[in-house]
């Protein structure tokens, strides 16, 4: 559970517990990434939407007087595109649960396909379930993206990255 | 729901085509949004079962973006169509990523309960 580095330039919004917050991150990364060729846009639109709605769903430290539950920061360079979502947990099992999923779903040659059907048989057979936990695996399946977790005392953060295609 | 008439809820347009085709457009990624297109597959669920419906079209190809809980909303439905009895048709875009992969792994959920046809762009490679 070590930092990553990072030497890109950043844009970073910080998202305040409402819903409203992932559309105001989705602009940014709309904004960060738009040069990049429209499977980029998509796959990172995807990604920011789902980890800005963990940041305000498991994200604590969100008070009256400091509404923000974190932070999602989004980087692109000539090959690369980085999104950083940072928040504290509330617990170091929460922290716990999370990196053990990302674990999971970032094996090398895991089938990220078989988990995540795996996770939507679970659905379908239990409708009850309360949380449906695809957003992580949709961010690897669909977005392309590797995952990465970092833990630092009561701060979590969740890496995404993947390659960067610029529009011809 | 009323044939023709769209419903909108912030960037989501859902419109009863006619009483055997509903159409999804724009985007959902707010609670607000979720909960009414969840509402109203529930009630064209309801339709489709009253009516005796063998097979119902969802149209999502101008449905740009969805969260993981629509992803959960459609498995749901998927599960309520299989045990009533109708088939689920959903005509997708072949150039929208998520389309493709996700229409893809809920037809395996109930095979003979979900149909995909998959429609490419005018243009765009085969």
């Amino acid at each position: 559970m070590n930092t990553p580095s990072g030497s890109q330039v950043e844009r970073t919004v910080r998202i305040a517990r409402r819903h409203e917050a992932v559309e105001d991150a989705r602009r940014v990364a709309e904004l960060a990434t738009s040069e990049c060729s429209a499977e980029c846009r998509q796959a990172v639109s995807l990604a920011v939407a789902e980890l800005s709605e963990n940041v305000i769903k498991y994200g604590a430290g969100a008070t009256d007087s400091d509404p923000h539950a974190g932070t999602i920061g989004v980087s692109v360079d000539d090959d690369m595109i980085r999104i950083r979502a940072i928040n504290q947990v509330g617990s170091a099992e929460d922290a716990r649960k999370v990196f053990d999923l990302v674990s999971r779903i970032s094996v090398q040659g895991g089938d990220i396909r078989d988990l995540y059907r795996s996770r939507m048989v679970e659905l379908f057979s239990n409708p009850t379930i309360e949380r449906a936990q695809l957003g992580l695996m949709r961010t690897v399946f669909e977005g392309g993206f590797r995952l990465s977790c970092y833990v630092r005392g009561a701060e979590l953060e969740i890496v995404a990255e993947r390659a960067c295609r610029i529009d011809a | 729901m009323i044939v023709g008439e769209p419903i909108v809820v912030e960037s989501l347009e859902v419109r009863l085509v006619n009483a055997g085709q509903l159409a999804l457009k724009g985007s959902v990624s707010t609670p607000t949004a979720l909960a009414e297109m969840k509402r109203l597959f529930g009630l064209t669920h309801e339709l489709a079962v009253t009516s005796r419906l063998e097979r119902f079209t969802v149209d999502v190809r101008d449905l740009g973006f969805v969260n993981s809980s629509s992803i959960r909303a459609f498995v749901d439905w998927i599960s309520r169509a299989s045990h009533a009895g109708y088939k689920l048709a959903f005509t997708t875009n072949a150039a929208v990523t998520w389309h493709r992969l996700s229409f893809s792994v809920l037809k395996t959920l109930a095979p003979e309960s979900v149909e995909i046809v998959e429609e490419r762009p005018a243009g765009s490679p085969s």
